[in-house]
């Protein structure tokens, strides 16, 4: 049986000064799980643009809170978990990607997440506050590749 | 983030470099239309570039429409590879004229 790995757990305010950091110790958890640049900055990438919409959206302009992120590994599996404590609850369809044909500033995220993780999930926690989305990368390469 | 402004023969360079992203996109949409109010041709350098997301790609996009509106000649020059990851994964590289020289920007104004 596979075991699970918990890689990282941390927890930040949600705010926008506070992704730099988080973007960098998630990089450094991915660098030891893969070799490839361009995997680590698309999953970089999509995990932010997932706090981005907790940040903008769940939490918002007039509610504080915090995020926590959980990285864990299950064989070539990378699990990303975030955990917001808002009083908004995150509906399936706010996750969905839009057309990308309608040329507009902004809407793009979920697109972005959707792209690039194999697995995008909201976490039904009704009974609790909060939102948890959980999101499974395979880092498995290609086959002929690899990783 | 770090952006800066440079006046060049017929066209303005907005120099970018290091993380776009939501703390810094706002400055980077100030500035892009800021420049385009100045009534002159953008090319926007994207060479230092470390990482973008949905939220610069919005100010990219905002600029390439209010250059449309204005038919100002509107462009990316020397895109790195983690700005063109996203562009590309937006379909946006298909939408933004691309360029690898300023030359090449200069001979279609």
């Amino acid at each position: 049986m596979t075991k699970k790995m918990q890689l990282l757990q941390l927890k930040f305010p949600a705010r926008a000064e506070e992704m730099c950091t988080v973007r960098q110790k998630l990089r450094e958890v991915l660098g030891t799980c893969s070799k490839s640049e361009s995997t680590i900055n698309c999953i970089v990438l999509a995990v932010g643009e997932a706090c981005m919409n907790i940040i903008q959206h769940a939490y918002g302009s007039s509610e504080k809170g915090d995020i926590v992120l959980e990285v864990e590994k299950l064989g070539s599996d990378m699990i990303f978990r975030l955990r917001d404590f808002a009083k908004h609850k995150t509906c399936a369809k706010e996750m969905q990607s839009r057309p990308l044909d309608e040329l507009r500033p902004g809407g793009l995220g979920c697109h972005i997440i959707n792209e690039i993780m194999d697995e995008v999930q909201l976490i039904d926690c009704e009974k609790s506050c909060g939102n948890v989305l959980q999101m499974k990368k395979c880092l498995s390469p290609p086959k002929g590749q690899t990783g | 983030m770090e952006s800066s402004l440079k006046s060049e023969k017929g066209y303005d360079l907005l120099l970018l470099s290091g993380e776009v992203d939501l703390q810094y996109s706002p400055k980077v949409r100030e500035k892009i239309l800021g420049a385009l109010r100045q009534g002159k041709p953008l090319l926007i350098d994207m060479e230092s570039v470390s990482y973008i997301d949905s939220s610069g790609i919005a100010s990219l996009v905002e600029g390439f429409q209010t250059a449309k509106s204005a038919k100002l000649p509107y462009g990316l020059l020397n895109i790195s590879d983690p700005a063109m990851q996203v562009l590309t994964l937006t379909r946006l590289d298909k939408i933004f004229s691309l360029y690898t020289s300023t030359e090449q920007f200069s001979q279609q104004l």
